[in-house]
């Protein structure tokens, strides 16, 4: 954060409008920058002065009158309005309600209709690509779920290192498996290192890998004996998820690069996590 | 008041007769949820969640308007629109919602009156000179001078002395700032610095011209 750029988010700082990490930056630039520390003070103690002294008016209490009674007047003139006859005031009021009472209910099936229908697409279009539709479907969003959120929360690795044998041990002994660690940094995948997740009710390897800016995440847990062992893939809000067993243990890879790639990625992998 | 309740009542024994309307009133949730409220009790709903906003409502066109008469016309203006419309209203912010009819209607006002200053160049001969020589200092001696920053507000466009109100008076967030002006929430703080440093401008105007 340099001086212009505090001072362009100065009023949004005073007004307590920034978010947490941007309000730390600015507050950390006025502990080093004496100059717009001063400012910040000034502006400060100026903002509290003029919306001090700034007159609020209130409402004169006859306004408050005028107004209850025009709504009065409002009210008593509703039912009678778009009647012809004033003998039967009564039933003008409450003839048209009915009516609209119908267009409501018939929208509101045909709403629900729609809803169905909808549902209906939807499940039609999904169901097909994934062969265990509720569970897979739920693993996948949990999946994207966790590399998204590795990416977001400033908390990718666990252990930093592109050193297999240092984030191999790591693993190994929060885990009760041992996942194979490769540094793929000659075929242009390098390891970042290494975190704990937690996914499909268990704790899960998760190595970290980049390919130029973009960052996969290969998860990795012991294959339940039953686990369907075709590989497969699944594209979901512009992720990718690689998904194979290899060793009696699940591998599923998931990135934002594209799909050529990730299993290049897969291929190198094993070739290299080839059991010694 | 009394005879119309009395009439209402009547109206529904006779209503009984017709067995399908029955069946409707019955089984269909409305769409709005509102149940079915008498008029009475619609206007008693209204009035308690509209009412305790008349100050904010009041201030808001004053400041707008820069005149009293023209502003209590809007507010009661404002007020029969918002119970007009109130059955779409299922925000929980009356305030927002109602100060946002309040601004629209002021605009309308200032609009026919050719009053529309909404992003008046500031006239440099007036505001462009004689205030260099006011260090920050002295316009903070001077701040709370509640007659001078009135002049001062009152010099500025109308976008400025809306959002200066909303904020400095209610304290609105810059959302339901946003939701009111009807700005992007981007275009708020850039808004708010812009018009704090236009009054600035203006106090300090003021007083160089006392010196």
């Amino acid at each position: 954060m340099n001086c212009e750029e505090t001072t362009k988010l100065m009023d949004g700082y005073l007004d307590g409008e920034l978010d947490p990490i941007t309000s730390q930056a600015i507050e950390q630039h006025l502990r080093e920058c004496h100059n717009c520390d001063q400012a910040y003070k000034t502006q400060r103690s100026l903002i509290r002065a003029i919306g001090n002294a700034t007159p609020y008016y209130k409402a004169p209490s006859e306004l408050r009158e005028r107004i209850q009674s025009s709504l009065r007047k409002e009210m008593a003139e509703r039912p009678t309005r778009s009647v012809a006859r004033d003998v039967q005031p009564l039933f003008s009021r409450r003839q048209p309600q009915p009516r609209t009472i119908g267009w409501e209910t018939s929208w509101n099936w045909l709403a629900l209709a729609a809803a169905v229908i909808f549902a209906a697409i939807i499940a039609w279009n999904l169901g097909p690509r994934l062969q265990r539709p509720g569970a897979n479907q739920f693993l996948a969003t949990q999946l994207i779920a966790s590399h998204v959120r590795s990416l977001m929360a400033n908390h990718l690795t666990d252990v930093g290192s592109s050193d297999q044998h240092t984030v191999k041990p790591w693993l190994d002994a929060k885990l009760d498996f041992a996942p194979a660690v490769v540094d793929l940094s000659n075929e242009g995948f390098p390891l970042i290192g290494g975190r704990l997740d937690y996914l499909d009710n268990r704790a899960v390897a998760a190595l970290i890998y980049q390919r130029r800016k973009h960052f996969i995440n290969l998860f990795v847990w012991p294959a339940a004996p039953d686990e369907t062992r075709t590989p497969k893939t699944i594209t979901r809000q512009g992720y990718q998820l690689l998904h194979w067993v290899e060793s009696d243990l699940n591998y599923w890879a998931v990135s934002d690069i594209n799909e050529k790639e990730l299993q290049e990625f897969k291929q190198l992998f094993e070739e290299q996590s080839v059991p010694h | 008041m009394a005879l119309l309740l009395n009439a209402e009542h009547a109206f529904g024994l006779e209503d009984f007769e017709s067995t399908t309307k029955i069946v409707k009133f019955a089984i269909v949730p409305k769409k709005h949820e509102e149940p079915d409220q008498s008029p009475k009790e619609e206007l008693m709903s209204f009035e308690a969640a509209m009412l305790p906003h008349l100050d904010a409502a009041h201030n808001l066109a004053r400041w707008l308007l820069r005149n009293e008469q023209d502003a209590q016309d809007v507010v009661q203006e404002a007020y029969l629109r918002a119970f007009k419309s109130f059955g779409g209203f299922h925000g929980s912010n009356g305030r927002a919602w109602l100060l946002t009819i309040v601004r629209n209607t002021s605009y309308t006002l200032l609009k026919k009156n050719h009053a529309v200053d909404l992003t008046t160049t500031f006239d440099e001969e007036i505001h462009g000179s004689g205030h260099e020589s006011v260090s920050p200092a002295t316009i903070l001696e001077h701040a709370e001078d509640a007659e001078l920053v009135k002049e001062a507000m009152d010099e500025l466009p109308a976008e400025f002395r809306e959002i200066l109100a909303l904020r400095h008076q209610e304290g609105l967030s810059y959302k339901e700032i946003a939701d009111i002006a009807q700005i992007p929430l981007g275009t708020v703080m850039s808004r708010l610095a812009r018009a704090r440093d236009k009054l600035k401008e203006c106090l300090a105007a003021r007083i160089g011209k006392e010196k």
